[in-house]
């Protein structure tokens, strides 16, 4: 049936290039803009190194703390997670770090800027970043504040030439650091662990922000298993309700663990920083309706393309109904058709969503970014491409499905 | 002539209701366009209040301290904070590459803005740009003072707070009056917590006019903007987090690490990263038309896209009406007036399409908008003119080619196509 189906698309297609050209265009444009959307989102959120375990993490990466007449927004401080974040229950590692500071080296004539991240020593075991050279800094490094770095291959291309680095030294923000280790880069839309420069929390000019609850600082957990995270959750939470606040005319502090796309939709106007709750649901909703407004003027288009290409097969459909085929199984044709059209022009989409992501790669839009058409956003085009096809399918089918078969044998209404 | 042709439209009622609605939705996508891209035209037109040229600006990172109980503790630190930067200030001018230095919160072009809002005694309530800064900020960007004066060392001690205000704002709280010399007739805000140990409110007294301060530069909405005067040897200032310096013509990179390492043994404690303005001012560019070049091209394809559609419809619909239009000319209509038909109905549908779009897009100044987001309405009523002609071209480009074909069938060959 489905070949039979298959068959009679192509020699419909086939029939009026003009037609078939048109329609493909439209469908694969919009199907390349949805699916370069869908390849940014994956990058920056779906699992991979140094993210790999992301499915066992939560991290805070915003608080807020409020009074009667202030707020505060900002990123929480190293106090709060020292005090309260250690020791939760179901938590394997927990790591704080600092938010990346700008950092500038001068060689010469030439500035180089870094993101530098001050991270203590299980940062490293949280995130799995690849070593390309040596290793990371300890744990003894930290507690005695050693100036010890580990670098990116691109700082060490920008700051050594990309010669071997392991044991050189270079100056960032007046200090000196000498590199222990040299990792792969992180792409900059992976906020939580992108930096060009990592070294320990302790080499920070001052010790000021370990008496800060506010300010600066990112926590990230790393949990025994998937089913631990809700109670780390609310016992972080249930504990910051408890704690009380050292500044005048703040009263409430939420900082909650949460997944990085949580905390995205908890910084954006859709989300309630003051909730502790998950926000993420209120930015799908966002993000669904304005991918479906997109889509309006796209499936108007297809919709029109079509209802003109039912008159070319009026008499089809008049054989077709004369010989007693119910509605539905004429509905049926036309969906798959139309979704076998819109798989196509998804093929399309796709091979120019490659084209597009590469060039995106070499803009440097995206710092290190390797955007790329994985396995994932595939198959989020091909749902895309089928869900498309249904939209701009159906009610044109339905059309033609009601073609009076004397008048569809004639050529079509009258009007 | 017209009320045939709404007939016949009315006639193919469905199919034209969806053509309705994709030339409805076409001259949205464009209206959002052509709104954007007006705003950032106008902008750019309006004077930007400073010049950046050879001005670099250093961040200064101090260590965060936050207030805490003890008052007579939390001002022995400010103090000498304020003690240490004006030691920066003095260390950088001392450098003879440097014209000259000034401390400031918010500089041209950086991310960070600090936005106040004030209520006038008459009730209106203002939202504006605010910065604090010293007295060598004005001359360092070559602000221009439209009236009075910069501020000066005689503002110290005067009992009122001296601020500039730019022209907007002048124009907005006294109209035609000079200002200057006037104290901003504020109310206070009965929401703001204070303490009683902090002195009581102070007037702000304008000292001068300034053109304008358009913080994030050429592309963004002019705003209210006010200064006041930051003194380094008065308390409750606050001590600057940036400090500006404008060199001397020929300076190179090489200045930087001379100036950081030269306010680093000022300040040992304290970080410093200097950006060019000619850098910020790139990356806040890009900030602006980034967002309106992804949307211009989408919107671009999307249009190509509808023109091709709408142009695959009407061709298929004049096929169809062939034995129509073979009757039309055989009763003695010309090709032109055949032609002239078809256009005309896309004419009338683009217009249903244009009034039902501009009746939407009208609805938006009385949606809630967010704070800032200020209509002005000749930019509005420009948007939906500019996209109206924008739409009526794109429709008649596609009724070129069939009505042609329309127009070029001969009679007899159309009366007999089946």
């Amino acid at each position: 049936m489905l070949r039979h189906y298959l068959t009679m698309t192509l020699a419909v297609l086939k029939r009026r290039p003009f037609y078939t050209a048109i329609s493909l265009f439209g469908i694969s444009f919009t199907l390349l803009v949805l699916m370069v959307v869908t390849a940014i989102a994956d990058h920056a959120l779906a699992p991979m190194p140094p993210e790999s375990r992301q499915a066992r993490m939560l991290g805070v990466h915003s608080a807020t703390m409020w009074g009667a007449n202030n707020q505060w927004n900002s990123e929480a401080g190293y106090l709060l997670f020292d005090r309260y974040a250690r020791n939760l229950p179901g938590v394997e590692t927990l790591t704080i770090f600092g938010s990346y500071q700008t950092v500038t080296t001068y060689l010469g004539d030439q500035r180089v800027s870094s993101a530098l991240k001050r991270t203590d020593a299980a940062f490293w075991q949280v995130f799995d970043f690849t070593f390309l050279e040596g290793s990371p800094y300890t744990a003894a490094d930290v507690a005695e504040a050693r100036f010890v770095a580990v670098i990116t291959q691109a700082s060490r291309q920008r700051l050594f030439a990309g010669q071997p680095a392991l044991g050189k030294t270079f100056e960032a923000d007046g200090q000196s650091f000498r590199v222990v280790g040299v990792v792969e880069n992180v792409p900059d839309i992976r906020m939580t662990p992108f930096g060009d420069v990592f070294a320990p929390i302790t080499t920070a000019k001052t010790d000021a922000y370990k008496r800060e609850i506010m300010g600066g600082f990112h926590a990230v957990v790393l949990a025994r298993s998937t089913d631990d995270l809700p109670m780390i959750r609310e016992e972080f939470n249930a504990r910051l309700a408890k704690m009380e606040l050292p500044e005048k005319g703040f009263t409430s502090l939420v900082a909650p663990f949460e997944t990085a796309y949580d905390s995205i939709a908890r910084e954006s106007p859709f989300g309630d920083r003051k909730d502790p709750a998950r926000q993420g649901s209120k930015l799908t909703v966002f993000l669904v309706i304005a991918a479906l407004l997109f889509i309006t003027l796209p499936t108007v288009n297809l919709v029109n393309v079509n209802i003109s290409r039912i008159l070319e097969r009026a008499s089809e459909i008049g054989v077709r109904k004369a010989f007693g085929a119910p509605t539905r199984s004429l509905v049926a044709q036309f969906v798959v058709e139309n979704v076998i059209l819109t798989l196509a022009g998804g093929a399309i989409g796709l091979v120019l969503s490659a084209l597009v992501l590469r060039a995106l790669n070499q803009s440097g839009m995206f710092a290190y970014a390797a955007l790329s058409v994985n396995a994932r956003v595939f198959a989020y085009g091909v749902v895309m491409a089928i869900a498309f096809g249904i939209f701009s399918g159906v009610y044109p089918a339905w059309r033609m499905a009601r073609l009076h078969p004397v008048e569809a044998l004639k050529g079509g209404p009258s009007r | 002539m017209t009320r045939h042709l709404v007939r016949l439209i009315w006639n193919r009622k469905r199919q034209n209701l969806l053509l309705t609605i994709e030339i409805l939705c076409s001259f949205l996508v464009v209206f959002v366009v052509a709104l954007f891209g007006l705003t950032f035209a106008t902008n750019a037109r309006a004077p930007l209040g400073f010049d950046t040229d050879r001005v670099w600006t250093v961040d200064v990172g101090r260590p965060r301290s936050l207030p805490g109980a003890d008052a007579a503790a939390n001002e022995a630190n400010a103090a000498r904070e304020r003690e240490v930067f004006t030691r920066l200030l003095a260390a950088a001018r001392e450098l003879p590459q440097i014209e000259i230095a000034a401390g400031t919160f918010t500089a041209p072009y950086v991310n960070s803005s600090w936005g106040s809002s004030m209520t006038l005694t008459d009730g209106r309530q203002m939202d504006l740009l605010y910065n604090r800064v010293t007295d060598e900020f004005v001359p360092l960007l070559s602000m221009p003072i439209l009236a009075g004066r910069n501020f000066s060392r005689e503002d110290a001690g005067s009992g009122t707070d001296p601020v500039l205000i730019n022209r907007k704002m002048a124009q907005t709280i006294f109209g035609e009056a000079d200002p200057v010399g006037k104290s901003i007739p504020e109310r206070p805000d009965p929401r703001e917590h204070r303490d009683a140990s902090e002195p009581p409110r102070r007037q702000k007294r304008v000292v001068g006019v300034m053109e304008d301060f358009r913080q994030h530069g050429a592309y963004s909405i002019p705003q209210l903007v006010m200064f006041d005067r930051l003194s380094l040897d008065a308390p409750n200032g606050g001590v600057p987090d940036r400090l500006l310096v404008r060199v001397k013509p020929g300076t190179t990179v090489a200045l930087e690490p001379i100036l950081v390492r030269r306010l680093q043994r000022e300040a040992a404690d304290w970080s410093f990263e200097i950006s060019t303005m000619d850098h910020l001012r790139e990356r806040k560019v890009n900030d602006y038309l980034m967002p309106l070049t992804v949307l211009a091209v989408i919107a671009g394809f999307l249009l190509l896209m509808v023109t091709l559609g709408l142009t695959g419809v009407v061709w298929q619909s004049v096929i169809v009406r062939l034995r129509e239009f073979g009757l039309r000319r055989a009763a003695g209509a010309s090709g032109v007036s055949v032609r002239r038909q078809v256009f005309a109905e896309m004419a009338v549908m683009t217009t249903f399409a244009v009034l039902a779009g501009a009746a939407i897009v009208g609805q938006a100044p009385f949606l809630p908008l967010p704070d800032g987001l200020v209509i002005d309405p000749a930019i509005f009523t420009g948007a939906v003119a500019l996209s109206a002609a924008a739409i009526y071209c794109l429709t008649l480009a596609c009724g070129w080619y069939p009505s042609r074909l329309a127009s070029r069938i001969p009679p007899a060959d159309a009366l007999r196509y089946e």
